[in-house]
Parts: C-alpha cells; structure tokens; sequence
C-alpha cells in the first residue's frame, strides 16, 4: 500500500519525519518496504497483512498513525452542496435487484446528471501520481481518489448505457462472455458475480467495470455504485480470470459492510465540487439495515496469561478506545472484565485474543522481557536420531558425501527404476521444477543425474548417498501412501565395498550380536538396471531391506555416464526396528584362539552361505568366526564347474585354552560335513 | 640340509658382514653393502633364509631362532655404518633415499554430511538442550492436518491450488482443495504439530523438522523445496514472555554472542497473536522467522481446552540460517550437489 505523506497529513498531524514514522509503524505491523518521493511528497510503501483490510485506504493508515502518535483523527464529514441537491429521490426512477447475496451482501447506488467529465484539477492529479495511479477523466479520478482514501471500492457507470433503469446483481451463467474495460474478454462462470442492467452484463462486480457502459467524455449522467462483495467470491473469480484490480485486492480482504454510504456520498460530494451537475438526495441501497455486532469480553487477567506481562488495565481499554472500539466497563465476579465492541472495519477482531494482540501491538513487544523464567523440561533423542547418526558415520566412513535432491523427479527418472514397488508413482498436479510431477520411488535415479553434473565437471570420483522419504502409494485408491524412509547410494566404487557397507549399516544400528541373530538371507537381484551377476536382494525375517549392485552397461550408456557406478537403497523404517540402542558387554575370553585355513574345491552352484551354514553347525560351539577370504577357479587341475574357497575359522572356549589337537579333531568334522552334505574336497 | 651347515653358514655371513662394514669409508659402498647382504632380491641373508625349508622339521625352531640373532646383529653393523658415515658430512653426496618430511601422509577417503544436515543437527542439538523433542511427521498430507486444523479455512488464499503442490488422483486430474481427504505435499511442518497434539496430551515440548514444499519458481533465494523447523510449547502458563526468551537462548547459542531479540506484529492463521522475529547482530536486525502464541481455534481443533492450555508455535527456513552461517549466497547450490561443494563442510 502506497501512502502519500501529504495526503496522510489531511487526517492526522504528522509530528514526526516520514522515516521515523515508518519505523513506528513497522512496530505495529505495518511493514515498512521503501520510501520514495514524487514531486517532494514522501511515499511510504508498507506492506499490509492480508487480516488488516482496513488499511488499504489513507484513513485507515491514518487511524494507525494517530495512535501512535497521540493524535487525533479527523474524517472529513462529506457534504453535498444543496445547489446540487435539486433532483427527486432516486427511489422509484432506479431499481436495483439482488439475486446473488451470497456473493454480493450489500449494493447501494445513486445517480448524477448534467456532469461535465473532463481533466480532473490539479490537487486530485497529484494525489493519484504520488500513489502511482494514472489520471484517466474527473468522474474516475474521485472513485479511484475515494477508494485509495477510505479503501472501499467505487465504479462510475454511463447511466446512458445502463438499460432498463435497472441494476440486477446476479450470478455469471456459464460461459457468458464479458468484455471489460481493459477491451479483452473474458469467459465467465456461476461463481462470478455479474453486476448487469435489464439486458446485459455491465461489470464483472468487484473486479472490473465493462467497456459498454464507461464514462467517457461524452458522459453526463452517472450511477455510482458501492457495494460490499464476499471475498471468496472476488478472489476465484480474480485467479480464475488472472485479473487483479485495487478493486480485487480490497474486497478480496474485506470492505468495511458499513463503510458504503460514507464513500457514495464523498464521491457524490466530489464529483458535483469538480465536475457539477445534480445527484440524488438519497441512494439505494440492497442492505442498510446491519446487524449490530455482539461484544467481546475482555477479562484482565487474560492478557497477562498471553503476554506474561501486566498490562496497566486503564491503559488497555485506552488502546482499544483509540483503535475506534467502544467499550463497557464492568467490575462483577471478583475480575476486572470490560465488554469491547469492535468498529465495523476491523472484521478481524472477533475474539478475546484478538483484542489482546491489539494491546500488545500498541502497548509495545519491546516491553515483552526476553529474560523470563522457563522450566527446563526432559527431552531426549529418538532411536531414529540414534540410527541417523550411525549409518551417516558408516556412510561417510565409506567415504560418500551426502546429497540432498528434489523429491519429485521428472519421467524418466521415474521409469528407471522402482526397486519397491511396482505401483505408478504419485504426481503432483503441477511440477516442482520443469517436468517434474513424479513423486519419487527410488533415490538412485536423483543420485545419478547428480553424479552426471559432477561428471561434467570432470568430478568422477563423486561417491554419493542420500537419507530422505519414498512415496510408495496405496493400492487403496485415495490412502496415503506409504512413505519409506531410505538411504541410497551411487558411487564409482566397487559392489562388494558396498555390500560391506550395508553389512556394517545392519551390525552397527542392530549391534554385533544382535546382526548376528537376525534371519537375513541374500538373494540374486536380477533387473535391467543392475549389472547381471552383480545384483543383491537382502531380506531380513522375510522383509525387503536393501538391494545394490553395479549400474548395467546398458543404463549406464543410456545415462552417458562414463564410470562403473554402484547403486543400491537400504529402508531404514525397517532397520530402525531392529535397533539396539545400548549395546551390552560380552565378557572379553582370556584364552587364546586357534586360527585353521580350508581351501575345499565345490561345485560352482554352492553359495557361500550354503557352506558357511554347513560349517557353523560342523563345527559347533567353539567356532566363533567363520569368514571367507577368496574364490579361485582353476578347470585344469580341478575340473570345469568346480571352485575353491578360502576360508578362515577361528576357534575359542569360554572355559580354557583348546588344544590344536581338538582344533583339528574339530576340523575334521567340519571337512566330513561338507564332503557328505555339499561333495565338497579338500584341496590337496 | 643341517642345522649344523645352516648355522656356519649364517656364522660366516655375519663375520663378513660386520668387517666390511666397519672398514667401509662411503655411502656408496655402504649402500654396495647393503645391497650384496640384505637386498630384497639376492642379499645374502635372503639366499639363506630360503635354505631354511631344507632343515629338518624338528631343527626348524633352532634355525629359525639363529638366523634372526644374526639378520640383528647385520642390520645393527649397517645401522652403525650408516650413523658413522652420517655425522661425517657426506650424506649430501649419498646416493641412499633420504627421509623427506614434508611428504603428504596417506588420508582416508572420508564422505562428508550436507551443510544442510549439519544445520539441522545443530538446531536439534541446541532445541533439545531447551527441553524440545524432535518430532517428524509425512510429506504428504491431507488438507485438514496442512490447513483446516491450521485455522487456515476454506476461502484462504493459502489453500490456492497455484500455492501448492496438490496430488492429482486417479479419479479425476484435479482435486477439489476445499475437500479435506485432498492430499498435497505439505507446505509447512506446522501439520506434525497438529499430528503430534492429536495424540498427546499437554504439555508437550516439540520441534518438528523436514522437507516442505511451495511453488516458488527456483533462483538465488527461493527453491520449491526446502526445510523447515518448528517448535511448539503447550502447556498451563505458557506466555509470550517466555516465547521471546526461548527464542533469544536459541539464538545466543547458534551465534555464540548474546543476542537481542525483537517482535514485530504480523499475520498468521494459526497464530494469535502473531509477530515477525528478528535478531540484532552486527549492527543489524535480521529476520528471523515468526513465531506467535497457538490460535484457540487450533487448540479447540485438536481437543484442547484453550481456557486450560496455551502455548506458542515458531518457524524457521533452515536454509536460510544455514546459508547465513557457511556464507552460501544461491540456494539452488545446496541441491546441485557439486562435489567440491559438498567436500567444504
């Protein structure tokens, strides 16, 4: 809102410089944005919260200045010369018909004749100007100049042009086409309402005046019209239409339902002063009769149990007085209550705490103490603070930087993968960036057009992760969907490395022995965007919990990107429920471990684990390590489809030192074992 | 082989050894030296060390314990060569590598955490040494949680569907916003606020923390994505005081100075009263974010009683803060994630 320091002085005297002034009201939520100065007139441009209608106008920011100034407002009273005062009531001669209340709750009118439009005087120019507002003819000059005065809006008809004698305010048919002042046309629909006469549309009411029925300089006759349209209303209709006004923006937060007549008979009062002519002793108007607003009560002690400050009581009521409420005292059940009606502009005052946040405004925040009393209060970490931090560390260690990426991706990111689910993702209505309405499954495919930015930047070796939400949707049409919290990874480093990784992000969240316990069983992961023979599916007690393998040849060239990159996700919804938060002590053993080497050549079809699960239950309660070192393939002298495998065992007894003996005794059961159950030998 | 011949043969190395090398008067003959008795390749040493396999199995202990007295007692012979021909100033001719300790170490490879996560951490931390818990909630929300419970009504501008990311469903390609099972990506964290209130009873001390989203064309300081932090009190004397307290302990600990805190009015739906909070640092007043004492309406919303309990409600961009303290000046570079970027914090 653009207000004119000397415009503003007509209703307040300003006892203070404009910047000083500014500051103030930036105190009272008057936002100050910049100060200009057009012609040597100030103009302040403070920003106006969208509750605080009633300081779209000069008079409003003027009861504000005035309260903080210690001044008092003065409205010019609007008083019509009886030598303009000769017409006949207008009752009678003019109708007006309200078909659309809920969009319209009040429509009054009056009518002018014999005006001479033509170049509005120099003082109304240069109001208009220094608020940024273009001289169009006298007649439009008042209506803009009254409504930037009081902030009710105004519109001038041709009454030349107005068919019938008649005003019907009704609601727009559907795709009834208007064609407004600014000469486009604009296709209207049921919700709109349409201000016509006896045969036509003549202004989309409360937006924009038609091209029909505007004053021109041929004009002489004129229908003022002030009404009050409901706010959800004019704002639809302003969006839908992408037509935005002063008019618009004020009703859209508000007109004062009792301010109609004041601004009828000031721009009646200004039209006949400049331009001449006769108006109407009286106007019409749809709604005269108000309801009177019920009071609120305000109890004193309820301003100190929000502010937590004690508000002199005299001094609130004061505040409220000078901000045009009436109030009534009344001193009964032991508190000090006063019964506060609010002035019919300040639509936003409604309630007790309304009233409260009047005072503390006035009274000053600066006065609110940032020292007061707090009681302290347990808080504590949540076990996925505790999963957080371990898994960044394992991450990190491993050496990925984290990324932080778009939720939502474009299609083919979307279609590259969906390790999780394969129901279609999620979209927005309209995207979050150019082309992207796909609420994302997978984090890989972000993950990758990260790496291609490093790449063009010659940054190969960037190893990424990223924690953040999957949306996998419902299968029930219109539930949320399930939103899986996931780490996922592409990084140019080996798949083992990071099948590691994940192994560690399991033992250091579920703890070593915990890990341990857990039924967790390893799957080959066979998809077109994993390298074949590379690609593993982890469950653990028969739920999903990561997949990973090196990126395919074939995705990999369709992306251009120019290194072997490893990709896999982990959901860490489920590993949290696996946490182990305090780890317990298992007591160190004292005695010594007997390590023994096996090198048993199997058939290529025996997994590790088959074989590790073999030797666990051989070997029996002394084996307390079992872990693979290599796999080596040598046709020639073993025969085709046979592998060796390395293996270390470690072996140790809670109750004294083992004998090599008893290691070897122990070994030869392991060997009988897996010679019986998998055929496997041991190399000579 | 013989323990016997193993061990003369390992006498007389080390016999030979510690004569030339006392009488040897250069480092290039010393390096000779060193060479022709323990080089890697063929020193004498490793020659007799390979003849270790010959020896009888139940010798092997033997052997194995002579061979390293004398593999000692050679490298002790060098080591005192080395020292001899050191002090006499001829190790700037020598041909032997020299120590060079300016020579990098070897790093680990170590990722680092997004600046944007170490904000979030930070503020957590300080948050949760004032009593606050942190709290998360979904992304994406129905419109009763992201509005309605908000005191955010129907014909809010808020609710506009070009201000926010609506779903499209199956059904039809557009929602009704005014609905309440629409489901939109939520615009502000304030709905784990209702979430958490919907099932606990006060006095509750929370911030809730995420990822939220508004159609804000990308540039240097707007991204349609971005964090927010919000924190809610609730409780029996909850007052604006202790808001503008609170809120300057929060600051005084991200700064690390005493800071100033000032309230200016302002307008929220879900607050009442609402203000705008700055902070004074170098000189300046700084925005902050806004903060207010919980509207009734939100109170009565969630089951609340508002003449029992009150309490305040505050939001901060994390971004924001984040960008101010690591001198970040366009926040579309937190979401490029350059490398040498992220290898900064």
């Amino acid at each position: 809102m653009l207000v004119s320091w000397e415009w503003l002085s007509q209703y307040v005297k300003l006892n203070a410089s404009p910047d000083d002034l500014a500051t103030r009201f930036a105190m009272v939520g008057l936002n100050h944005e910049s100060t200009t100065y057009v012609d040597g007139d100030a103009v302040v441009d403070l920003e106006i919260t969208s509750n605080r209608g009633d300081c779209l106008g000069h008079i409003g920011i003027a009861r504000e200045a005035a309260v903080l100034l210690n001044e008092t407002l003065s409205i010019p009273k609007p008083t019509i010369a009886s030598a303009n005062l000769s017409m006949q009531s207008i009752q009678g001669s003019f109708a007006i018909e309200n078909r659309y209340p809920e969009g319209c709750s009040r429509y009054q009118a009056r009518i002018l004749r014999d005006v001479k439009v033509g170049p509005s005087p120099a003082w109304l120019q240069k109001r208009l100007k220094a608020i940024g507002i273009n001289s169009v003819n006298n007649v439009v000059d008042v209506t803009n100049f009254v409504m930037f005065e009081c902030g009710q809006p105004l519109h001038a008809f041709d009454l030349a042009k107005i068919r019938g004698n008649k005003i019907i305010v009704r609601r727009a048919d559907a795709g009834e086409k208007f064609v407004a002042i600014d000469h486009r046309t604009y296709e209207l629909d049921p919700s709109m309402v349409v201000i016509a006469d006896a045969e036509r549309a003549v202004a989309l009411g409360g937006v924009m005046g038609g091209v029909d029925s505007e004053v021109s300089e041929s004009t002489t006759d004129l229908l003022i019209e002030s009404a009050a349209f409901t706010p959800l209303a004019i704002r639809r209709c302003a969006r839908k239409l992408r037509l935005h006004s002063p008019s618009s923006y004020r009703f859209e937060r508000r007109v004062d339902p009792n301010g109609q007549t004041w601004a009828t008979d000031r721009c009646c009062q200004l039209i006949t002063e400049i331009a001449g002519g006769q108006c109407t002793p009286d106007a019409i108007d749809t709604a005269s009769d108000l309801p009177s607003s019920e009071p609120i009560t305000l109890r004193k002690s309820r301003i100190e149990k929000v502010l937590g400050i004690d508000v002199p009581w005299e001094q609130s009521i004061d505040i409220l007085r000078s901000l045009g409420c009436i109030a009534k005292l009344s001193e009964e059940a032991n508190q000090k209550t006063v019964a506060i009606t609010p002035p019919s502009f300040r639509g936003d005052l409604t309630r007790e705490v309304d009233l409260i946040e009047e005072i503390a405004r006035v009274y000053g925040y600066d006065r609110i103490p940032e020292n007061a009393t707090v009681p302290i209060f347990v808080s504590s970490k949540r076990p996925k603070d505790v999963l957080l931090e371990r898994v960044r560390s394992v991450a990190t260690s491993a050496g990925l930087s984290e990324a932080l990426t778009p939720s939502v991706v474009n299609k083919s990111a979307n279609e590259a993968m969906s390790p999780w689910t394969q129901i279609g993702a999620l979209q927005t209505q309209v995207p979050l960036l150019e082309g992207t309405t796909f609420l994302r499954r997978s984090i890989v495919p972000s993950l990758l057009q990260v790496y291609l930015i490093n790449q063009s930047q010659q940054q190969r070796d960037a190893a990424l992760f990223e924690t953040a939400t999957l949306y996998l949707p419902s299968d029930k049409p219109g539930a949320l969907p399930r939103e899986q919290f996931t780490l996922g990874w592409a990084a140019p480093l080996d798949p083992r490395t990071l099948h590691g990784m994940v192994e560690e992000f399991i033992a250091r969240v579920a703890g070593r022995q915990k890990a341990a316990s857990l039924n967790t069983v390893l799957k080959s992961y066979s998809v077109p965007y994993i390298q074949e023979g590379t690609g593993v599916w982890i469950e653990v007690n028969g739920q999903p919990l990561a997949w990973q393998g090196k990126l395919s040849r074939p995705t990999r060239d369709s992306l251009k990107i120019d290194a072997d990159l490893s990709i896999g996700e982990i959901d860490l919804d489920l590993l949290l429920t696996h946490i182990e938060l305090i780890p317990r002590l298992t007591p160190i053993v004292p005695y010594p471990v007997i390590q023994r080497d096996l090198n048993l050549i199997v058939d290529e079809a025996i997994r590790w684990q088959q074989l590790a699960d073999v030797v666990v239950k051989a070997a029996g309660s002394t084996l307390i390590d079992c872990r693979y070192c290599e796999t080596y393939r040598d046709p020639k002298k073993d025969g085709a489809g046979l592998k060796r495998v390395l293996f270390r065992m470690d072996f140790q007894s809670r109750d004294g030192t083992l004998t090599s003996e008893f290691a070897d005794h122990v070994v030869q059961g392991v060997l009988a074992a897996t010679s019986s159950q998998l055929g496997a030998k041991l190399l000579a | 082989m013989s323990l016997n011949d193993f061990v003369s043969a390992l006498d007389q190395l080390a016999t030979e050894a510690e004569q030339s090398l006392a009488s040897v008067s250069d480092m290039s003959g010393l390096e000779d030296l060193r060479v022709r008795f323990v080089g890697a390749k063929n020193g004498q040493l490793k020659s007799i060390n390979k003849m270790l396999a010959a020896v009888p199995a139940d010798q092997k202990r033997s052997a194995g314990q002579h061979f390293n007295a004398v593999r000692d007692r050679v490298q002790a012979a060098l080591d005192a060569a080395q020292n001899r021909l050191g002090s006499t100033g001829s190790v700037a001719t020598s041909k032997g590598p020299l120590h060079d300790p300016t020579l990098p170490g070897i790093r680990p490879t170590l990722g680092h955490l997004h600046p944007i996560t170490q904000t979030i951490e930070h503020l957590k931390e300080i948050m949760g040494r004032l009593g606050f818990s942190a709290t998360e909630g979904p992304e994406i929300e129905d419109t009763w949680h992201n509005f309605v419970a908000l005191n955010i009504p129907e014909d809010h501008p808020a609710r506009d569907p070009l201000d926010n990311f609506y779903l499209a469903t199956a059904k039809k390609t557009t929602q009704d916003p005014s609905a309440h099972d629409a489901m939109l990506l939520r615009s502000q964290t304030s709905t784990v606020q209702i979430r958490v209130m919907e099932n606990h009873q006060p006095p509750l001390r929370i911030i809730s923390l995420g990822r939220v989203y508004r159609p804000d064309a990308a540039d240097a300081t707007h991204f349609p994505m971005f964090h927010q932090m919000e924190g809610l009190w609730i409780d029996e004397h909850v007052t604006m005081a202790q808001l503008k307290s609170i809120l300057r302990m929060f600051a005084t600990s991200y700064l690390g100075e005493d800071v100033h805190i000032r309230f200016r009015p302002s307008f929220f739906p879900f607050t009442e009263p609402s203000v705008e909070v700055d902070y004074f640092w170098n000189g300046n007043w700084v925005e902050f974010g806004g903060a207010g004492m919980v509207d009734p309406n939100v109170l009565t919303a969630v089951g609340y009683d508002p003449e029992r309990v009150s309490g305040f409600a505050f939001g901060l961009g994390v971004e924001r803060l984040c960008m101010r303290r690591y001198a970040i000046t366009d926040i579309r570079d937190l979401f490029r994630n350059d490398i040498r970027f992220l290898r900064q914090f």
